[in-house]
């Protein structure tokens, strides 16, 4: 009988560690059948997937495009560009130099513009309140432990706060979310930035991890006294409370459209591979929500659908934007549009 | 027994054509299928090698041991030791805590229960291992873990807190104790199916035998049908083990996650596979990518060790059986 055992078990484990593979091939299994149409294939992040969704009608109609994305994650995109089994990839957290080597002639292309909303579960406190970095980084560091610390009632006169233990949700796997989060906190407190810093995933001193957004979702919302933190669609959607941010100018910002475009321009000039970071903006950006990231699409410079891979992406950064507001993803600004079509620009043949 | 004088007999000179191009190509596509498997699992171990190799070479055997999980770029560091730790602790609170309940279980369906209850029992029972793990895990974080935590955990907490393991609960209810619970329910059914097979198959004198001599009915189990049936239940265990050892998804959803070593089960955790299945995609460095694959390694190595025990528990138990059964009868 463990003869019959073993091998499905050894299964079990490879299909753990083949799963970015697996998720590859399948979502190229579509592109080769079709070749001779003009099908337009993506894998990556979920946070951008409802934005992609919306395109899909329009491009149609407009170049008779069949587009096709999954949402696999941004990590299973980048996976799935790399091995050049999709014609572009997208991830919300900017490629690492190793990521760059491996995907061999890849750009990034800032694509579109979201927020992360950092939420609350408290019930009987009805207000709105609000949280500054210092302090939130403070909690997510084990420093801060309950609701009525003086820290947090400073920043929400007026508000009694409960005596209540405050429990900490964060990813367990590897998310762009985290990035966006973990780079407001580095930003934000310079003691984080030391012991912690930024990633996709990070070493957390304390909390609870929950897979995906929907798992950290389910820890805060099954948890009074918790703080957990997901994309603000996401948050919106599910009717979970958020603090209001403040950001440097002292204001206090809800992850909303004009949060991010306030934040979106304060960033005009990308780092050579296009990457951009406008977490925790200066004070002239007074309406500036902190924790608003751009989101990037992944292609290769060179690709055998070239002309139409171009056509599509330019599409996408311009009338492709205005399908965002609704869905709660600000059109880029003209300084990064300016930044996306240089780019798409160098896509050969 | 009776394939091996069947194969004897196609062996003979006279046999008839058709029989002889049966076996021949019975032995084909067996040996072939047999072979397919080997080669598989040799790929696998040699990809598995090859993928580690850069964590391999820069960690050593260092990796195993070391409590450290760091993606960072600038501060990466990694090792294992507290996801072998929480493997080893899930797996095998899990599998002490199922053994009791599969055995009565099995003891129930095979021996107590009523005629008519019993098919249907044992559909139930079964239909346990067919519900997948990501169901079992997201009932696992919204029902399970809430529950355990309202109740049982601070339930234990304050009764036996003086126990370290008994520690503060997380608040969360995402913790190794749930996913303890969790894979308890998930090895259940494997155990229990299996030993109610085993159980069944004592032969219906030596029961009947030990009832005549006036023995009661936990007599009689515990004289006849343990002993008869212990090499099998020790190999069932082995297989829950194994299950338990691997499982990743459902564990992923429901442990927690954190890279330390608490003493208390109600604080969160990692094992081995729930690290994969949670960092594989979208790993950022090589070097990450690699550890993970090294992680894959050692749990390979654990579930090889597993199974040769296994094997090797079933063969000294089936020997001392074999010397020592008409004692038993």
């Amino acid at each position: 009988m463990p003869k019959l055992g073993h091998p499905i078990r050894t299964f079990t484990v490879l299909a753990a560690a083949a799963a970015a593979l697996a998720v590859a091939v399948s979502s190229a299994g579509a592109a080769p059948a079709r070749h001779s149409s003009t099908t337009i294939t993506g894998a990556g992040s979920t946070f951008v997937q409802p934005l992609v969704s919306q395109w899909i009608s329009p491009i149609g109609s407009a170049y008779g495009y069949e587009l096709q994305y999954s949402g696999v994650g941004s990590g299973a995109g980048v996976a799935a560009i790399t091995a050049r089994t999709v014609d572009f990839g997208a991830s919300d957290a900017p490629l690492t130099p190793d990521q760059f080597t491996a995907c061999n002639g890849c750009e990034q292309i800032p694509w579109a513009l979201g927020a992360t909303a950092v939420l609350y579960n408290l019930p009987g406190v009805k207000n709105l309140l609000h949280m500054d970095g210092p302090t939130l980084a403070q909690i997510f560091m084990g420093q801060i432990t309950t609701w009525n610390d003086p820290a947090i009632a400073k920043l929400n006169p007026g508000v009694s706060l409960p005596s209540s233990k405050i429990s900490i949700a964060h990813r367990s796997d590897n998310s762009g979310t985290t990035f966006n989060f973990t780079d407001f906190l580095s930003s934000a407190s310079p003691a984080w930035n030391s012991q912690i810093g930024k990633g996709v995933a990070v070493n957390w001193p304390v909390g609870s991890g929950g897979k995906g957004s929907s798992g950290v979702a389910a820890l805060v919302s099954q948890t009074p006294g918790a703080i957990g933190y997901a994309d603000i669609a996401y948050a919106l959607h599910n009717h979970l409370s958020y603090f209001a941010m403040k950001n440097k100018s002292g204001k206090f910002a809800t992850p909303g459209l004009r949060g991010m475009l306030s934040a979106a321009t304060s960033d005009e000039t990308p780092a050579a591979d296009n990457s951009l970071s406008i977490v925790n903006p200066p004070a002239k950006y007074a309406n500036a929500y902190p924790i608003s990231t751009f989101t990037y699409v992944i292609v290769p410079l060179q690709s055998s659908k070239a002309p139409d891979l171009k056509k599509f992406l330019f599409w996408a950064v311009t009338k492709g934007q205005t399908y965002g507001p609704k869905l709660l993803f600000e059109p880029l600004p003209k300084s990064v549009l300016v930044v996306a079509e240089k780019a798409i620009a160098k896509i050969h043949s | 027994m009776t394939s091996l004088d069947l194969t004897d007999a196609a062996r003979r000179p006279f046999t008839g054509r058709r029989v002889r191009f049966g076996d021949v190509s019975l032995q084909v596509v067996a040996g072939a299928a047999a072979a397919a498997v080997t080669i598989l699992v040799g790929l696998i171990v040699w990809k598995v090698i090859e993928g580690a190799r850069l964590s391999i070479s820069h960690y050593g055997l260092a990796f195993v041991t070391r409590i450290a999980w760091n993606p960072v770029l600038g501060h990466e560091i990694y090792g294992a030791g507290s996801f072998l730790f929480g493997t080893a602790i899930t797996s095998l609170f899990a599998l002490v805590l199922a053994a009791p309940l599969a055995m009565g279980v099995a003891l129930f369906l095979s021996e107590l229960s009523p005629g008519w209850l019993r098919a249907p029992v044992t559909a139930l029972v079964e239909t346990l291992a067919a519900v997948p793990s990501v169901v079992i895990g997201l009932w696992g974080i919204l029902v399970l873990g809430p529950a355990l935590r309202g109740h049982i955990e601070s339930w234990l907490h304050s009764a036996f807190g003086f126990i370290p393991f008994f520690g503060d609960p997380s608040p969360a209810g995402a913790s190794i104790f749930t996913a303890i619970i969790v894979l308890t329910i998930m090895i259940l059914p494997i155990v229990s199916s299996i030993s109610r097979e085993l159980f069944l198959g004592v032969p219906h004198d030596l029961k009947e035998g030990a009832l005549a001599l006036g023995t009661t009915r936990w007599e009689m189990v515990k004289g006849v049908v343990f002993p008869y049936s212990r090499g099998g239940i020790a190999a069932a265990l082995i297989l829950g083990l194994g299950r338990a050892l691997g499982e990743a998804i459902a564990v992923t959803q429901v442990i927690g996650g954190g890279v330390f070593i608490h003493w208390s089960i109600f604080d969160g955790g990692d094992t081995l596979a729930s690290k994969i299945a949670a960092s594989y995609q979208g790993s950022s460095t090589n070097l990450q990518t690699a550890s993970l694959v090294y992680l894959a390694l050692i749990l390979l190595v654990f579930s090889l060790v597993a199974n040769i025990s296994a094997q090797l528990i079933v063969r000294r138990v089936a020997r001392r059986h074999g010397i020592t059964r008409g004692g038993h009868a």
